[in-house]
């Protein structure tokens, strides 16, 4: 296998009393989805939050795209590939859609304030865009407003706003949370079109058990800010200490 | 609807161009007002309605612009256009430096701090004699001369402002349909995503006071040239607080709410001259009800509108399809 494009080593991070992260090692590699799963408060999404640098780490080393990033910015970190999606879907709630996805574009154009003064619109932009939606088969207004959309679509459309940023890792948040399978379906598709069409390592959250074990190649398994366990879907569905976090001792 | 813009800005464009022939002096002298304090309050229209930081500090920069232009052009003779550009260049940089350190606050503490620096600023326009001459100003600033044409009267002064509120407001409209708009835009609406997305939350945001100040800057040289004196009394905090509600009244995140609300600001205090008496507590009672009724203005209630109509044409299409 070539070489882990995101490396996490002994991480750490605690807010107050609570350790939330404690020596959290991973790898992730191109093309890979990698399932990030745990009980609730586990710890999963402060993982990525330390990632796209949302928090500083208090210790261990996270390297991304062979450069250590564990003390750079966060918008620092977008501009070298590194995308994300939230629990509920954030957009600017004020601006239409087009704006809110132009806004991908930009990061995957590098668009400079002073430049995009006098530069006309990206044309590969609505490109871009309609195949994406013709992978996702759903069409939208583009001058609506975003806050009009129905929810399941807006956490689509996040995906496809990661997308447009040309990422080279997307970190994905629970994206199946109060979809109906339709659109769940419509999720994974996209996914698997970064992952193997893109060749974009994945980082997925979900609660969702049957599309983790479905979607994911590897599966690292959270309790307690630590890791308990790391495998395939099969392995670790049929680890001791994964069902003992899930279910409780008996 | 593009047609319907186009057609709609060029009545609105001849209208304004015969404007003064049908104004007496004294109403066009508060319609050149008018169009001055517009260029100043677009400023907030951006730092406000697009990068969502609320600052009061625009009067202490259209002052310090004002007060050097006065004394480039009267003191060190500089030629009057000449001194506007470097009044406005200086002001930009100052600016800069200064919303480069209030940027690192956040919120409303950025909003505090800038009320200090109108403080510290309307000091200055009092007491520094380089600054200022004396407290009670600068008078006799020389006339704007353009090379071709020197501004004399109010009729000439309306035409050039017409000119420059033309190029600030597009030169803004234009902002808002770049990276810049989107990134500012992102910033208010939530900070994380910005970040997540690339956007530096701190350089926006000193970028956007920048320019903001700047456009501030440029009310503040025509407002010296047009009065032909500076005082310190042109730029008081009561000012600030007045061209934040043009914005607010008119819409805070639209250039054309900016303009209608800047008009209305100047004007409605003209025509309720008879009830001068209760203005105060009329306009207090205002602002409360247009805090509740329009939190986006005028410009606010016309949006919903149209998106109402919209949504209602796009359910008739449907409903047609159906059939």
């Amino acid at each position: 296998m070539s070489e882990p494009i995101l490396k996490l080593n002994g991480i750490c991070k605690a807010f107050g009393g609570v350790v939330t992260a404690q020596d959290v090692n991973l790898e992730l590699y191109p093309g890979e989805i990698l399932g990030l799963i745990g009980p609730n408060g586990a710890g999963k999404t402060t993982i990525l939050n330390l990632i796209s640098g949302i928090y500083e780490v208090d210790d261990g080393e996270i390297c991304f795209a062979r450069k250590d990033v564990t003390r750079i910015k966060s918008h620092d970190r977008a501009r070298m590939g590194l995308a994300r999606t939230f629990q509920t879907p954030r957009f600017l709630q004020r601006s239409n859609i087009r704006d809110n996805m132009l806004l991908g574009t930009d990061l995957a154009n590098h668009a400079r304030f002073g430049k995009s003064f006098f530069q006309k619109e990206d044309k590969n932009f609505m490109k871009e865009v309609e195949e994406l939606m013709e992978l996702t088969s759903f069409t939208l207004d583009w001058n609506d407003d975003i806050s009009s959309i129905p929810y399941g679509n807006r956490k689509q459309l996040e995906i496809v706003r990661a997308l447009l940023t040309h990422p080279k890792v997307i970190l994905v948040d629970e994206p199946a949370a109060g979809l109906n399978q339709k659109e769940l379906e419509r999720v994974v598709l996209l996914l698997h079109y970064a992952s193997k069409e893109k060749n974009i390592g994945i980082i997925l959250i979900e609660h969702a058990m049957d599309m983790v074990m479905n979607t994911c190649d590897r599966i690292i398994v959270l309790n307690f800010g630590r890791l308990i366990a790391t495998g395939t879907p099969q392995e670790v569905s049929s680890n001791q200490a994964v069902i003992e976090a899930y279910l409780g001792r008996s | 609807m593009k047609k319907f813009k186009i057609g709609g800005s060029l009545i609105l464009l001849v209208l304004a161009l015969f404007l003064p022939q049908i104004l007496t002096n004294y109403h066009l002298l508060v319609l050149n007002n008018t169009i001055i304090y517009f260029i100043s309050a677009l400023g907030i229209c951006m730092l406000l309605g697009m990068c969502g930081q609320m600052s009061f500090s625009a009067v202490s920069f259209m002052g310090l612009a004002g007060f050097l232009t006065a004394q480039f052009s009267k003191t060190y003779h500089i030629h009057t256009l000449l001194a506007g550009v470097l009044a406005i260049v200086v002001t930009g940089l100052v600016a800069n430096l200064i919303g480069k350190a209030l940027m690192r606050l956040e919120g409303s503490y950025f909003t505090f701090a800038s009320i200090g620096i109108v403080s510290i600023f309307s000091t200055l326009f009092l007491n520094w004699k380089w600054l200022c001459s004396s407290a009670d100003g600068i008078s006799g600033v020389p006339k704007l001369n353009l090379f071709f044409m020197t501004v004399k009267d109010r009729n000439q002064w309306y035409y050039v402002l017409l000119v420059a509120a033309i190029c600030c407001g597009l030169f803004v409209e234009r902002i808002r349909r770049t990276h810049l708009g989107r990134a500012a835009a992102s910033v208010r609406d939530n900070a994380i995503v910005a970040s997540t997305l690339g956007v530096d939350v701190y350089k926006t945001k000193v970028i956007c006071f920048t320019i903001a100040s700047t456009l501030a800057a440029v009310s503040g040289v025509m407002l010296v040239y047009h009065n032909s004196y500076a005082v310190e009394s042109m730029f008081t905090y009561d000012m600030s607080v007045s061209f934040t509600l043009m914005v607010m009244l008119g819409g805070v995140n639209s250039t054309l709410g900016t303009l209608l609300g800047s008009f209305l600001m100047t004007l409605l205090p003209e025509a309720l001259r008879s009830f001068q008496q209760y203005l105060r507590l009329l306009y207090g009672i205002g602002i409360i009800l247009l805090m509740i009724f329009m939190p986006m203005g005028l410009a606010g209630v016309v949006e919903s509108l149209t998106a109402k109509w919209r949504k209602h044409l796009k359910l008739k299409g449907k409903g047609r399809n159906n059939e």
